[in-house]
């Protein structure tokens, strides 16, 4: 809970520190301040605390899986380090914007209430909408912003509706009770709870998005800076999840089979369109963007097998999964420096030749994203298949494998460009702690595949 | 602990030789390391299979590190480290771009294939098993011929689609073991899947090594990465990758789905068969000397393929042989191309013709090779050829009959090629030709050695062989209690 109150009140302190027209000191403070809080989480490790009537649980769930956040927020600050280098204005409110999504991230994993699930979505979706519009003078940037914000808010008002309609008929928010509510009627729902159940799955569909709920999400992720998409693609999608698999895995499953049924067709959709969508893309971010999509799919298959693990499973999963993302992203933006503001697939070209240590490393990283063994994206993959196959549900895993397939078509087809020589080579400039980085995360995404862990949440 | 060794060492020098820069250096590292794993192997030829190592790894999901060795693996481990000193020797004094980085990949490939053959575990030997993609992938990629970019990708997705759906396969597995799931070989040996259950997991699990070795309609990948790989990653492919197929089959269809396979006996020996004639027949209609051997390999492995799945004794003991013959002779025969194309800078046969006349010691050898290839009495391609055909006739003279028309179509489209390259007339062209250099022998003559050697006295190997074609003659006899009799 302190962890909680001091990131929001950190958040207005780094806000002010803008004003000090010192842009160096921002990144330190800003790590420090989110290092504070990563001790205030974990001091409250199996504790098992309940705050605001109970509106918001603090288990070793929700702490788990902001600590998780708060490592890739880190890892997002230290390579804004650089990136932030180049922005004269508005530096400090970047920041600031971040962490105050942070804050909304941790109440979405952490309700145990409907309306603080709407609360946390709320504050983590407002701050994203101004940093995806972070580039004032870029048509793509704002057209991003507006999207994001149009559509959100259209889920958003599906989202309140569900909640409305779920109390009309339960008359509670909270989880539990709707749990047993629903438990009584043993699988023919009221037709009010019927619609509202949907209307709230559509709504966090929408924030992780899963297919058909998907489409905001390439055109987002184009038009926002880059590092806003790498922070969407991450730390906003593992939030969703953590408040996903709060509200089905450990609420609501088993569901009434209609839309248990409708998850499964949304999940077989999400690895479907994300990879025939991503087989044609030309542009990097789309393509990552699709790609993200598809993990959603893999991921929404851990949740719906209802395994007992499949809380763990998830954390490991988000986890690799931001690894491996964010440093593609930086070399993204380092590739994209070079070739003068091209995002295309084609500017990749030549980094083997100027860069061979950084191509290394985005070899096993696109591994990890692809499910290659012996990193850690491999065993993510590997334990959802286990969960999936251990539940008896063989025909939808051989289907994601399937998908899993596809999947490394387009992962080594950036990665072949990467080693192909450039016609006109430019010149490559990667500074040494982003190089490092760089090296760090595809380190460590090979060291948590080989020791793979396994925390009890 | 000798196991670890014997993994580990490409690996150590491998990443030993990213540091040096002299690329003649970069090879006599690679050479000798290669060498002392042979050295290696012979000592644990030596030893009691009991030599095992095992490790924790992954307790909650039954993952063990372990490695061990039987007849079947050791034969394995034998080729792998046989061939890959003459791998790396054929590169010996070649313009090659990046010399330290491509045998770093070389030698991950080596550590790769030899973990694929040790490991005791399911988990683990699908971590090798995708493990030897990577390296290859990028040999054929960066040190390709035309038109690698395109062929290299195909030939990824397609053997990586083969491997998922054996990860399907071995989680499934993993899933029947009572208890705390375990994923050791000696525990999912002991599984008793249902009937109605192996008929459809040998699909699952036969698709990847269908593909790897390949079988006829999973083959499309394989003549045009053949084509344009170059020759060390050619031997690599030909000479051992396509092994691990088999070896891959004897590790898990029998033993866990033997219901599975007898089920699907006749169709899978069908296609093995087509696959013997398709290809035979495409052989002789090639131009390109490359894709030649290319289709004439993948009609060889047919054959063993259809030894594999007829599993009489005859059949398992040639079979056995037939992989060590194979792959010599293959890696022997991509050596000559690679010469060949130095010397008349063409694959083509119609361009060629008479060379003979400018490296007369070149015909001779390449002859020898030849014969190999066609199974001629007296050398080491015969003697494999003859069991297998002496058990695909046990079961069926059908099949032994299709079965060894590789052998006559082998001799004809090799006698052709032979004809076409080094016969007739003297070709201006190839008026500036010089004949083998010391490094040629010592690359071409141990090998051809070795193979007439097995040919004339094959009883060393048969008794290696031998206890490997029992190993696999126990799990059958043992698991489906339908294994046939052993002659004697």
């Amino acid at each position: 809970m302190s962890a909680l109150i001091f990131i929001a009140v950190f958040g207005i302190i780094v806000l002010y520190l803008g004003f000090a027209n010192n842009k160096a000191i921002l990144a330190p403070v800003a790590i420090g301040g989110l290092l504070i809080t990563m001790a205030l989480s974990i001091k409250d490790w199996g504790v098992g605390s309940k705050y605001f009537h109970d509106m918001i649980v603090v288990d070793n769930f929700s702490i788990a899986f902001n600590v998780s956040m708060l490592i890739i927020t880190t890892l997002i600050f230290l390579f804004g380090v650089n990136y932030y280098k180049r922005m004269e204005h508005h530096v400090a409110e970047q920041y600031a914007l971040m962490i105050f999504a942070l804050t909304g991230a941790f109440l979405m994993t952490s309700y145990s209430n409907l309306i603080m699930l709407f609360l946390g979505i709320e504050i983590l979706s407002i701050p994203l909408y101004i940093l995806a519009g972070g580039k004032k003078s870029s048509y793509r940037s704002n057209e991003a912003s507006f999207k994001y914000f149009l559509l959100g808010s259209f889920s958003t008002a599906f989202f309140l509706f569900g909640i409305a309609l779920v109390y009309g008929a339960s008359s509670t928010f909270y989880l539990p009770e709707i749990n047993t509510y629903i438990a009584q009627y043993n699988g023919h729902l009221p037709p009010m709870l019927m619609v509202g159940l949907l209307f709230i799955l559509i709504g966090v569909s929408f924030k992780v998005a899963v297919a058909p709920f998907h489409f905001w999400s390439p055109d987002v992720y184009e038009g926002a800076p880059t590092l806003v998409t790498a922070f969407m693609a991450t730390v906003v999608k593992t939030a969703g999840f953590a408040a996903f698999y709060r509200l089905l895995g450990m609420g609501l499953l088993p569901l009434p089979a209609a839309l248990e049924k409708t998850l499964w067709v949304m999940t077989g959709l999400s690895l479907l369109v994300g990879n025939l969508a991503a087989l044609k893309q030309s542009n990097f971010k789309r393509l990552l963007a699709y790609s993200a999509i598809v993990h959603t799919g893999f991921m929404l298959l851990a949740m719906l097998s209802q395994h007992d693990s499949a809380g763990s499973v998830l954390l490991y999963y988000t986890f690799v999964y931001s690894l491996a993302t964010i440093p593609l992203f930086i070399i993204f933006i380092h590739m994209k420096r070079s070739a003068k503001g091209l995002e295309d697939l084609v500017i990749f070209r030549g980094l083997y030749k100027q860069k061979p240590w950084v191509a290394v490393f985005m070899t096993i990283l696109m591994m990890s994203l692809a499910g290659l063994p012996p990193t850690s994206g491999f065993m993510a993959k590997y334990q959802v298949f286990t969960l999936a196959i251990s539940q008896g549900y063989i025909a939808i895993t051989i289907f994601a494998i399937v998908m899993a397939i596809i999947g490394v078509y387009y992962y080594f087809y950036v990665l072949r460009e990467a080693f192909t020589d450039s016609e006109e080579p430019n010149p490559i400039l990667i500074p040494f702690i982003n190089a490092a980085l760089i090296i760090a995360c595809g380190i460590a995404v090979v060291l948590l595949g080989l020791f793979t862990f396994t925390i009890p949440i | 602990m000798i196991l670890l060794i014997i993994l580990l060492l490409p690996l150590v020098t491998g990443l030993g030789i990213l540091f040096l820069r002299n690329s003649c250096t970069v090879r006599i590292v690679a050479l000798t390391s290669t060498i002392v794993n042979l050295l290696l192997t012979f000592v644990v030829m030596g030893t009691s299979p009991a030599a095992t190592f095992s490790a924790e790894w992954n307790n909650l999901m039954g993952i063990r590190f372990s490695l061990g060795f039987d007849g079947i693996s050791l034969l394995m481990l034998l080729l792998t480290n046989l061939l890959f000193p003459f791998i790396i020797l054929a590169g010996f004094k070649r313009e090659q771009k990046q010399v330290s980085i491509l045998n770093f990949l070389i030698l991950l490939t080596q550590a790769a294939l030899i973990g694929v053959f040790l490991s005791q575990n399911a988990f683990l030997f699908y971590i090798f098993w995708e493990l030897t993609l990577i390296p290859i992938y990028f040999i054929l990629l960066l040190w390709g011929g035309e038109n690698s970019r395109a062929v290299t990708l195909k030939f990824f997705i397609y053997t990586l689609a083969g491997s998922l759906f054996l990860l399907i396969g071995i989680i499934y597995l993993v899933q029947l073991t009572p208890g705390i799931h375990s994923t050791d070989f000696s525990v999912l040996n002991q599984l008793h899947i249902p009937a109605a259950t192996q008929i459809w997991l040998f699909w699952v699990l036969f698709i990847a090594f269908a593909i790897k070795m390949p079988i006829f309609p999973f083959h499309t990948w394989q003549p045009n990465t053949y084509t344009m790989a170059s020759t060390q990653g050619v031997m690599i492919l030909g000479g051992v990758m396509t092994k691990m197929g088999i070896y891959g089959a004897l590790r898990f269809l029998f033993p866990m789905v033997p219901q599975g396979v007898l089920y699907w006996q006749n169709i899978v020996l069908v296609m093995c068969l087509i696959g013997v004639i398709y290809a035979s027949v495409i052989a002789f209609r090639q131009t390109n000397l490359k894709r030649l051997i290319a289709f004439s390999s993948m009609a060889h492995i047919s054959l063993m393929a259809a030894a594999l799945f007829i599993y009489n004794y005859y059949a398992a003991q040639g079979l056995l042989f037939q992989v060590v013959t194979h792959g010599l002779t293959v890696v022997a025969l991509f050596y000559m191309v690679q010469l060949i194309q130095d010397k008349t800078n063409t694959l083509e046969l119609p361009q060629m013709g008479g060379l003979k006349h400018a490296a007369p010691k070149m015909a001779i050898l390449l002859l020898m090779i030849v014969l190999v290839s066609v199974a001629l009495p007296l050398t080491g391609g015969f003697i494999g050829e003859f069991l297998i055909i002496i058990g695909l006739a046990k079961q069926s003279i059908w099949v032994a009959l299709f079965g060894g028309t590789t052998m006559i179509l082998g001799a004809i489209y090799m006698l052709y090629a032979y004809q076409r390259i080094m016969l007739g007339d003297k070709n201006v062209s190839f008026k500036n030709t010089t004949d083998l250099v010391r490094l040629d022998y010592w690359m071409l003559i141990p090998l051809i050695a070795i193979l007439f050697i097995l040919g004339i006295y094959p009883q060393p190997i048969l008794n290696l062989v031998e206890v490997s074609a029992n190993t696999m003659q126990n799990l059958l006899t043992s698991a489906t209690g339908v294994g046939t009799m052993m002659p004697h």
